[in-house]
């Protein structure tokens, strides 16, 4: 029974991490429930704690459900951005800033395939050697920093 | 956010939904974004930036003016 500050925080981080590396080693991110056995917490704790950290922004839940939409930088559901990391496996990154903090994240090159919106023509980035490139492409924010959680999908 | 050809191709894209334009970043931008946002986020210690951390992490990349601001 999870009943401390302290409590929550640790289970909380346990939680987050879990979901990670699930998310990471099978493509999908974890039911609570699952979460639930792997961290040795009880079933509503846990609940609890997928709620928490979305209220904190940790992750993002799909609307009125349990379900993992996004941990970012990954993304549950199909996007436009697909990433390939070598020997590790493949994810959707959320949008153009979270598709190379993949390969930020995993501290490893990775290709991101993506769309030009206009032309609708691939665009191939590739993360090698510590560097994204090739350098003439552009990132397009259209929401202002202090809109970007108003509607996180649209974001 | 997007990622697109040129900014032609984004002004082209803004003009044909009619949708105001944003900021613009390069790509060297965005993976120093990339780098700073997520870099850390596999270990335990992970928190969540402040505003004030999150702007000055902006600042850094070169990301400056009301469209960063977060306060």
């Amino acid at each position: 029974m999870v009943s401390g500050v302290n409590d929550f925080e640790a289970l909380d981080r346990d939680v987050r991490l879990y979901i990670y590396r699930r998310f990471l080693d099978a493509g999908t991110p974890p039911g609570a429930a699952e979460t639930s056995e792997a961290v040795g917490a009880s079933a509503s704790d846990v609940e609890e704690s997928y709620r928490r950290l979305a209220e904190g922004r940790a992750i993002v839940l799909e609307p009125g459900k349990l379900d993992v939409w996004m941990a970012p930088p990954l993304s549950a559901r199909p996007t436009t951005f697909r990433v390939d990391v070598a020997n590790r496996g493949r994810w959707w990154g959320t949008c153009a800033w979270d598709a190379p903090g993949i390969a930020a994240m995993l501290d490893a090159d990775a290709v991101i395939f993506t769309t030009c919106p206009d032309c609708e023509e691939p665009l191939t980035l590739g993360v090698e050697r510590g560097r994204l490139g090739p350098p003439e492409p552009v990132a397009h924010f259209a929401v202002p920093a202090r809109h970007w959680w108003d509607d996180i999908g649209f974001t | 956010m997007l990622v697109f050809r040129s900014e032609d191709h984004v002004d082209r894209w803004c003009e044909a939904k009619g949708m105001a334009k944003g900021a613009i970043l390069t790509i060297r931008q965005l993976w120093g974004l990339a780098r700073a946002w997520y870099g850390d986020r596999l270990s335990p210690q992970w928190r969540r930036r402040t505003p004030e951390e999150a702007e000055e992490t902006f600042k850094e990349i070169g990301l400056t003016g009301p469209f960063w601001e977060l306060r």
